[in-house]
């Protein structure tokens, strides 16, 4: 039998105890962190959110839109969302003479999670997603176009021509509570296109609820948000 | 906030607006000139292609191209018939043939700050013979490709 030093024997057992004693929570302890788990519960309420650069821009501007949203408040922490907008467009270009018209509602859905370590403290900042969509139809005109070698005049016209857009939002948001359930904040949006429909005649200018039509677009919204 | 700063540069640098009109927005149909033998021919007259404007008066499509192997005609935006003249001529002759292409027309829309355009879908054509022996619809679809051959061109084979 092989005898093992007197210091190994004592050693190990020792260790095992530490380990034991590091692990183990006294009930002193387990009180202690029972009092500190958050209290607050899962559901949280609503709050309602109104866009004032796409107003701004709709009713200073040649395009547009109304945009408000409905969130809901899950533990500070997830916020499940529906966004609900009208945009709206009516704009000619002074060079080119082309007019360009369409109004048309549309609406967004996603989620948003709260990234910041105090989730229940005045300040939020929020990474989300959205799936969005529009029909909208889109009439584009060029009075007096001028054929440039038979030189006759016409009307260029495509008339309430049926289009539709579904794309993606990736965002971050801040918000800052301001007094009582008011808050205000700010969004930058990544857009970008998964689907659309518009003929066989080119692409629109402005889809409502995506802004200038192209692949994918980064825009910018500033909300004052009303807790519910 | 560094990281903040750079995500918020990139924001502005990538949503700079841009216009993004094409940058071939010729519509026109192409032709290529043929021999009786299906080999591209250099013609060896001069020709002029005309049509007539709305007032009446003539105006020139193509001018005075020597040597032509291939051309390009412009489309009339919405007429649905485009009447053309062929005026071949040399120190000896002068030859004319008409021809006439009717046409559907197809407005096209890329940005407001493009100006529009017509598409088109050739649908019936003729010709007279006087210096023209064929003429051979390849491609009835005009838009801003300039790489679609649209019409043969077959000369008179007794001149070539």
């Amino acid at each position: 039998m092989i005898r093992r030093p007197i210091s190994t024997s004592i050693r190990t057992p020792f260790v095992i105890s530490l380990l034991l004693l590091l692990t183990a929570t006294p009930a002193s302890a387990q009180k202690v962190y029972a009092e500190e788990k958050d209290s607050i519960p899962f559901f949280r309420g609503f709050y309602v959110s109104f866009d004032l650069v796409g107003a701004g821009m709709a009713m200073f501007t040649d395009y547009g839109q109304y945009e408000g949203s409905l969130h809901v408040n899950l533990h500070d922490t997830w916020f499940p969302v529906v966004e609900l907008g009208l945009g709206r467009a009516n704009s000619t270009e002074e060079v080119t003479g082309n007019h360009y018209e369409t109004k048309a509602p549309y609406f967004k859905v996603g989620v948003d999670k709260n990234l910041i370590g105090n989730k229940h403290g005045p300040y939020r900042v929020l990474a989300g997603l959205r799936y969005a969509f529009t029909s909208y139809k889109a009439t584009i005109t060029r009075p007096n176009l001028i054929d440039p070698f038979w030189l006759y005049l016409d009307d260029y016209e495509i008339i309430d021509a049926s289009c539709k857009m579904h794309w993606m939002e990736a965002l971050v948001a801040l918000d800052a509570k301001i007094w009582g359930p008011l808050h205000l904040g700010w969004s930058v949006r990544y857009k970008f296109r998964i689907f659309h429909k518009e003929g066989d005649f080119g692409q629109t200018w402005y889809v409502p609820g995506f802004g200038i039509n192209s692949n994918s677009r980064f825009d910018a919204t500033f909300n004052v948000i009303v807790d519910i | 906030m560094r990281k903040l700063f750079l995500f918020l540069s990139a924001v502005l640098v990538i949503s700079c607006s841009s216009v993004d009109c094409p940058f071939k927005n010729m519509v026109r149909t192409y032709y290529n000139v043929y021999d009786h033998k299906g080999a591209l021919l250099q013609l060896p007259d001069t020709l002029t292609i005309f049509t007539k404007r709305v007032d009446g008066s003539d105006t020139i499509l193509l001018n005075c191209g020597i040597g032509l192997q291939t051309f390009g005609l412009p489309v009339s935006y919405t007429r649905t018939e485009d009447t053309l003249y062929f005026h071949f001529y040399n120190n000896d002759y002068n030859v004319y043939d008409t021809v006439w292409i009717k046409k559907e027309n197809y407005p096209h829309f890329e940005s407001m700050e493009c100006k529009v355009a017509y598409f088109h879908k050739l649908t019936e054509y003729s010709y007279t013979t006087n210096c023209i022996d064929s003429l051979i619809l390849k491609n009835d679809k005009v838009d801003y490709d300039d790489q679609t051959t649209h019409f043969y061109l077959y000369p008179d084979t007794i001149r070539y």
